[in-house]
């Protein structure tokens, strides 16, 4: 499970030190601030940034608004973003919202209002709305990342760092080498998301990622993968065998 | 001698046209009764109606125009001869004869009156002077008069034979036609012809020099002539006379028949001019006439343009009165509608009036607090009275933190006023709007020790705007602490109506409201001017903020209250889908 890295676009030092320790604090990682247009696209190509946080206002320019514009045509650039501004003028308002999905945080925000912008940014972005407040769930899948609230803070983890997926109740335990967590999810839902040619049900309760299978023991019953994790695999799903090349 | 000759040659030339002329007057009612019945038969032959009448009435250009159409548009056979005889008797009545010939000939021999075409061709070629062609066509009627009934005389056509010969010089087949209608012309009385068929006869002779044979007929003819009416003829017997006494050198008879000529001659002139006054005074009468229909006809006209001219004046008068009317209505229904709008106004104009007043005031007193405590501030700093330093902090910290709530939901009104203010409703997670609100206030709560309760249900979602609905939490919010005495409690839950909506209720311990005052805060123009305490002041403002923003939002307010009990602030929000 890692933290989400966040890229800062803020030209105020103060209010970006704030920021930055908000975040911090809340278990964020910053990867960098940018005071101007241009460091903010040097800073967004060199990390790895998985959400920006926007003023839309840069020494008086709507520089904040132009970058987003501009990540918004570049294709696989875009992020999730939250916008920063002091005023709820509409002139402004009304660009902004042209760059979907768009969410926006107004000043002065206490570090609750700023970690449910973030959330947000990211329900929107990947189209499960309502999903990190509700009951029934706590994370926000997608083919890359599942983004998981634990406790006040999201983490993400990288789908292909997944062993296998076993379900259990309302729940999912989702199991990678190192490390098991439980989120609230439903099987049908990771379903739809997870690559189908990457990950392969074995059991009725077994989703397993198929790169990390070493060995297939059809007598047992067994799908044996790395980290000497032991999966069950069942008479309805051993069809799976024949998606491998198998060598005689 | 030669010149009395010329005299001679002279009535020769008249006599036989004069006779020509006879013969139209007289055989015309037939033939223009058939073609009366014809153009009744074609009566959608306006053309041709047209050409008969004017046929009938002798204006030869007008029925050459008609009958020229007529021939051009309906191609009637029987219409088609009628017409071409029409045209050949114009043209040579105009003395076109050539193209009279040419019209004439087009006529088929099958036509009704095609004996009249001969004589017709005959009379040309006598114009002509081709006698001989004349002789042929008389002679060929003259062959049918036996045969057929025709409405023509033929001592007419025997004289006119006649004439050919005698202009062809055979005197003795002349002489023999000549007899021939002298006796026919005997037989039927006709004094008029019988006249004229003498002075030919004698004038016949008289060119062959017999002078002797020539004398009686002239003198018969004179004497005939005395019992007609005829001026021409009394005149031309008369001249005739005169020319024979002259050449007999019997100048006295001569000059006796002269002067009877001139005075037949006057006579002739004098019925001329008596006929042309008349019909100058025809003429003038029918003009006179004329005149006065005229002027009826313009008197008429003038009462009809006077007539309509009053009827489009008075319909002119009643539209102008009916749109006057409606348009007075109209005006009256919209100024009752302004005036209504205008009290309105009004209205709402003053309550702002005074919510501004009370808000600078307000905020007057709020700096004027800071300023005070500042100096108590640096008067503690000089004497070094830390003890003093913190609560003064505090205290300035609470004004400050009043004062930019105040500002905050000034700016947010003025906004919301003028409608410049970012507005997007969406889904929103109640509990956790409430949860970022309250994070604010729980410092505030803590140092009343209030104790401050999110228990709004975690699956309630809202179709609100984000930012409008903190206000409204942020200002119930701190309504609600400061209207509750220390130790109390505030507690924020959600009620879940029904499908459609979602009741957030703000509930608190504090001093409560009067029913006055609750109908009052929910009055569009009410300003709680209550200023027994200081707090009182402002709550104007937000709550007017809070109202203005729920009912952007499609939401109610609601106040449930007692006083001394307690209050619950109701918000009714629509429910996210």
């Amino acid at each position: 499970m890692d933290t989400i890295n966040i890229l800062l676009i803020e030209d105020n030092q103060e209010e970006s030190d704030l920021l930055a320790a908000i975040l911090k604090a809340n278990d964020y990682n910053v990867v960098g601030i940018a005071s101007t247009y241009k460091e903010a696209l040097v800073l967004f190509y060199n990390n790895s940034v998985d959400v920006i946080i926007i003023d839309i206002y840069l020494q008086g320019k709507p520089d904040g608004v132009a970058f987003a514009e501009t990540i918004s045509i570049v294709p696989d650039a875009l992020r999730p973003f939250v916008f920063l501004t002091s005023s709820k003028d509409r002139e402004i308002f009304d660009r902004a919202k042209l760059t979907k999905p768009f969410s926006f945080l107004i000043k002065p925000y206490n570090e609750l209002e700023l970690l449910y912008a973030l959330e947000m940014a990211v329900e929107k972005f990947y189209e499960q709305q309502n999903v990190l407040t509700g009951k029934t769930q706590n994370a926000v899948v997608s083919d890359k990342y599942l983004f998981i609230k634990k406790n006040k803070a999201l983490k993400k983890v990288r789908t292909e760092d997944i062993s296998y997926v076993e379900v259990e109740d309302r729940y999912c335990n989702i199991i990678t080498e190192n490390e098991k967590f439980v989120i609230l999810i439903s099987l049908t839902k990771i379903l739809e998301v997870l690559d189908p040619v990457k990950f392969i049900r074995t059991h009725r309760n077994y989703i397993v990622n198929s790169n990390k299978i070493i060995e297939i023991v059809l007598s047992d019953n067994l799908v044996i993968l790395q980290g000497n994790y032991n999966v069950t695999l069942s008479e309805k799903y051993k069809d799976l065998v024949s998606k491998f090349k198998i060598l005689k | 001698m030669i010149k009395t000759k010329i005299g001679v040659i002279l009535l020769l030339f008249f006599i036989p046209l004069f006779l020509f002329s006879q013969k139209h007057v007289q055989f015309d009612s037939l033939f223009n009764k058939q073609i009366k019945t014809k153009s009744e038969k074609f009566k959608e032959d306006l053309n041709f109606k047209k050409a008969h009448l004017f046929f009938v009435e002798k204006n030869w250009d007008s029925t050459l125009v008609y009958s020229g159409k007529q021939l051009n548009n309906a191609p009637n056979n029987e219409l088609r001869e009628y017409s071409l005889y029409f045209r050949g008797v114009s043209f040579k009545n105009k003395k076109l004869f050539k193209e009279a010939e040419k019209e004439l000939n087009k006529i088929s021999s099958d036509f009704e009156f095609y004996y009249k075409v001969r004589i017709k061709l005959g009379e040309i070629a006598v114009e002509q002077k081709q006698y001989n062609k004349a002789l042929q066509y008389f002679q060929g009627i003259l062959k049918e008069t036996d045969k057929a009934v025709y409405d023509l005389k033929k001592s007419v056509i025997l004289h006119n034979i006649g004439l050919c010969y005698l202009h062809l010089t055979k005197f003795d087949k002349a002489e023999e036609y000549l007899f021939r209608s002298a006796d026919l012309q005997k037989a039927e009385k006709d004094t008029l012809l019988l006249i004229g068929s003498y002075m030919d006869i004698a004038t016949l002779y008289y060119e062959q020099y017999k002078d002797q044979l020539a004398i009686p007929y002239f003198e018969k003819a004179y004497n005939l002539s005395k019992n007609v009416k005829s001026f021409e003829l009394k005149q031309n017997s008369t001249m005739n006379m005169a020319v024979i006494e002259e050449n007999r050198k019997n100048f006295a008879a001569a000059l006796a028949y002269r002067k009877e000529y001139e005075t037949w001659k006057d006579s002739l002139n004098d019925q001329n001019k008596v006929w042309a006054i008349a019909d100058l005074e025809k003429k003038f009468a029918v003009k006179e006439k004329q005149k006065e229909v005229n002027i009826l006809e313009a008197e008429n006209k003038l009462k009809a343009a006077e007539r309509n001219g009053f009827i489009i004046s008075s319909v002119l008068l009643l539209l102008l009165l009916g749109g006057g009317i409606y348009l007075y209505k109209q005006k009256n229904k919209t100024s009752k509608i302004i005036l209504e709008q205008k009290n309105e106004l009004d209205i709402l104009n003053a309550a702002k009036d005074k919510m501004f007043s009370i808000v600078s005031h307000d905020l007057r007193s709020s700096v004027n607090a800071l300023k005070r405590s500042n100096t108590k501030l640096l008067e503690n700093l000089e004497s070094k009275n830390f003890a003093a330093l913190d609560a003064l902090l505090h205290q300035n910290s609470a004004i400050t933190n009043e004062t930019y709530n105040l500002l905050e939901n000034l700016l947010n009104w003025a906004l919301v006023q003028t409608k410049q203010v970012y507005f997007h409703q969406e889904s929103l997670h109640l509990h956790s709007i409430v949860e970022q609100v309250q994070y604010n206030y729980t410092a505030l709560a803590a140092n009343k020790n209030i104790s401050l309760e999110n228990s709004v249900s975690i699956d309630e979602y809202v179709y609100a705007d984000l930012d409008s609905l903190k206000i409204i939490i942020r200002n119930l919010i701190d309504n609600a602490i400061k209207f509750t005495n220390p130790n109390g409690f505030i507690s924020i839950y959600s009620r879940h109506s029904d499908n459609e909506n979602c009741c957030l209720v703000i509930e608190d311990s504090g001093i409560g409201m009067n029913a006055l005052i609750r109908n009052s805060i929910l009055n569009p123009a009410a300003i709680v001017s209550k200023k027994d305490k200081d707090e009182f002041v402002g709550t104007a403002l937000g709550l007017q903020l809070c109202k203005s923003l729920i009912i952007k939002n499609e939401g109610q307010l609601e106040i449930e209250s007692e006083e001394n009990k307690g209050t619950k602030m109701i918000i009714i929000l629509p429910q996210a889908k």
